[in-house]
């Protein structure tokens, strides 16, 4: 049995709208999606725009459709050893709705999120929810790769959603974590903040021999990954990125690799971790570090919370297959400690072998996944 | 095969339990139950912080701080910027780590049905990567309030199970090692309690408990 793992189908959704083409003709095109939000009144708040695309869903339904999608892609069956993982905190819109009129509670519970899905892809293997923050989704993915490496289970449907809502819209005004402008610009020096968005995926993962077996055609292997903790503060990033160079050296061993092509970025365009991260990575790559192009995609889509994982993985994936390196949107100018190659404004042709996609959270946790031409 | 080197448990039946103060975290009994637990665990001499990981396991997580910020916005009154540092179990998590040097994995994970296994299993699945030597399993769950008991109803008529939330915020903790004998309960189904890892621990306690169990 070959146990290495492998992508055959995926689905996702940003603020564009629906699926991968929406997908290249914003964040690969590097047209920034934010617009003033209207799902709620942002008068109290520090900034009044987010990426928020224009359908109205629960998270329950853009994990759904995104997972359907996955699937169907894959063309895999789904059934008793289907794991189902899914990053996210819950349906906070619905928090809200609970309290402000009343309303389903369940859809607020992490576990419930992951259950319903598994009921309706019909998979009927382990799930789980990851609520991990920011690395949420990585850490599914993370957790299927470790599941079908050893042995327990060949198939797992890996997703992560989040939806912008007031609670968190609130949340993050509170901590001064928005962007004063409207704008995100990750690793600029004039950097001032995030701003949240909208963003689901789900991606299909199998072992090499079951993939095989089914003569499904994989779209890559995931042939690293790694987590690892700061052990600094509950909020901000160790400043020298302690944890994303351990996470990222650790999945760099697995891949048995000491060079990428591609790194997509957490790079959530605050002060702190913008620098922090640059630092984690020349220390993970070394000498190297300045010849490897990275680019941070929430310039485009904005954070999209637990679902960055997923989404951003879906992101170095098309990066692997189109040949093309989206962009950072909105650069102004370089900040010395952020002396990175960030692919500035306009998405660059690049024939690329391996990719890695890098998330960071609250308390130090830090994820690297990566991805190779199978 | 998985050895506890070390288990804890708190349980707050106000007020009778004084929990550990933990700064920064404000208003809910979650962190410090959770620092609570965790504390003696990571003491335990064997422990290096370099190859050990946390996994934190809550159905509802922090529903006091949850609910509190949402009723709080609701109202229109100023947001505390607290509530949002400790919004997630990954907080209390980090001040552990950051307090005894722990640099492996931080997972947090919610889980539909026995709360016990996926503990253990990820415990299990990172251990025999071999670039650890030990995991503190954490599982906490906070008694019944209004949001939690209507998301237990709901729950369980979505065929999740389980008896409902505990009758007292309730955290406990295990320090588990690779090798070794098999656990003492070795996954016997419908768990439906995180007071059920402590029969993991029978046995094999290292420390007495802190609080009530």
């Amino acid at each position: 049995m070959n146990r290495a793992v492998q992508v055959t189908g995926f689905g996702v959704r940003t603020a564009f709208g629906p699926g991968a083409e929406q997908v290249r003709r914003g964040v690969f095109a590097g047209v920034p999606a934010f617009a003033p939000v209207t799902r709620f009144d942002t008068g109290p708040y520090r900034s009044q725009v987010a990426a928020v695309g224009a359908d109205s869903l629960s998270v329950a339904d853009a994990l759904a459709e995104t997972a359907v999608a996955a699937v169907g892609m894959a063309g895999v069956p789904v059934g008793d050893r289907t794991a189902v993982f899914v990053g996210t905190g819950g349906d906070f819109a619905a928090l809200t709705r609970y309290w402000r009129t009343g309303g389903d509670a369940a859809p607020t519970v992490p576990a419930w999120q992951a259950e319903a899905l598994a009921v309706r892809l019909g998979a009927r293997g382990p799930r789980l929810a990851f609520t991990s923050a920011c690395v949420a989704s990585a850490a599914a993915i993370i957790h299927a790769c470790r599941m079908i490496t050893a042995g327990r289970i060949d198939v797992a449907v890996c997703a992560g959603a989040y939806l912008v809502e007031e609670d968190n819209f609130a949340k993050f005004n509170s901590g001064r974590a928005l962007s004063r402008d409207g704008r995100v610009r990750p690793f600029s020096a004039d950097r001032s903040g995030l701003l949240l968005g909208d963003g689901a995926a789900a991606v299909v993962l199998e072992s090499r021999s079951h993939a095989g077996a089914r003569g499904a055609t994989a779209l890559a292997d995931v042939a690293g990954w790694g987590d690892a903790s700061d052990a600094h503060h509950i909020a901000k990033p160790h400043p020298g990125g302690t944890g994303l160079t351990r996470a990222l050296t650790a999945a760099l061993r697995r891949a048995d690799a000491s060079g990428l092509d591609y790194i997509n970025a957490h790079g959530t365009a605050t002060p702190l971790n913008d620098s922090a991260e640059t630092r984690g990575l020349s220390a993970a790559l070394g000498d190297r570090a300045g010849m490897v192009p990275v680019s941070s995609t929430k310039s485009t889509t904005g954070h999209l919370l637990e679902a960055s994982g997923a989404v951003e993985f879906v992101i170095t994936l098309l990066a692997l297959l189109d040949g093309v390196l989206p962009p950072t949107a909105g650069f102004s100018r370089p900040d010395p400690d952020c002396d990175i190659d960030c692919v500035p404004d306009a998405p660059r042709p690049a024939g690329i072998r391996r990719a890695a996609t890098i998330n960071a959270a609250f308390g130090g946790a830090n994820t690297a996944l990566i991805l190779e031409h199978p | 095969m998985t050895t506890v080197l070390a288990a804890a448990s708190l349980g707050v039946d106000e007020p009778a339990v004084d929990l550990p103060g933990v700064p920064g975290f404000i208003e809910s009994t979650f962190n410090p139950l959770v620092y609570g637990v965790a504390r003696p665990c990571l003491r335990h001499t064997a422990m290096i912080g370099a190859r050990t990981a946390m996994v934190l396991g809550s159905l509802m997580g922090d529903t006091t701080t949850a609910d509190l910020h949402s009723r709080r916005l609701i109202d229109g009154k100023v947001h505390n910027p607290l509530l949002f540092m400790q919004a997630t179990a990954n907080s209390v998590m980090g001040y552990l780590a950051a307090e005894f040097g722990v640099t492996g994995p931080a997972l947090s994970i919610s889980n539909p049905g026995d709360p016990v296994a996926p503990l253990l299993d990820t415990a299990e699945l990172l251990l025999a990567e071999g670039e650890l030597d030990h995991v503190l399993v954490i599982g906490v769950e906070l008694a019944r309030a209004a949001r939690s008991a209507a998301a237990w109803q709901e729950l369980t008529d979505f065929t999740l199970g389980g008896t409902g939330p505990p009758d007292q915020d309730f955290a406990v903790a295990l320090l588990l090692r690779a090798g070794g004998p098999p656990l003492p309960a070795d996954r016997p189904g419908n768990r439906t309690s995180v007071r059920d890892l402590l029969r993991v621990a029978d046995g094999h306690l290292y420390q007495p408990h802190l609080g009530a169990s």
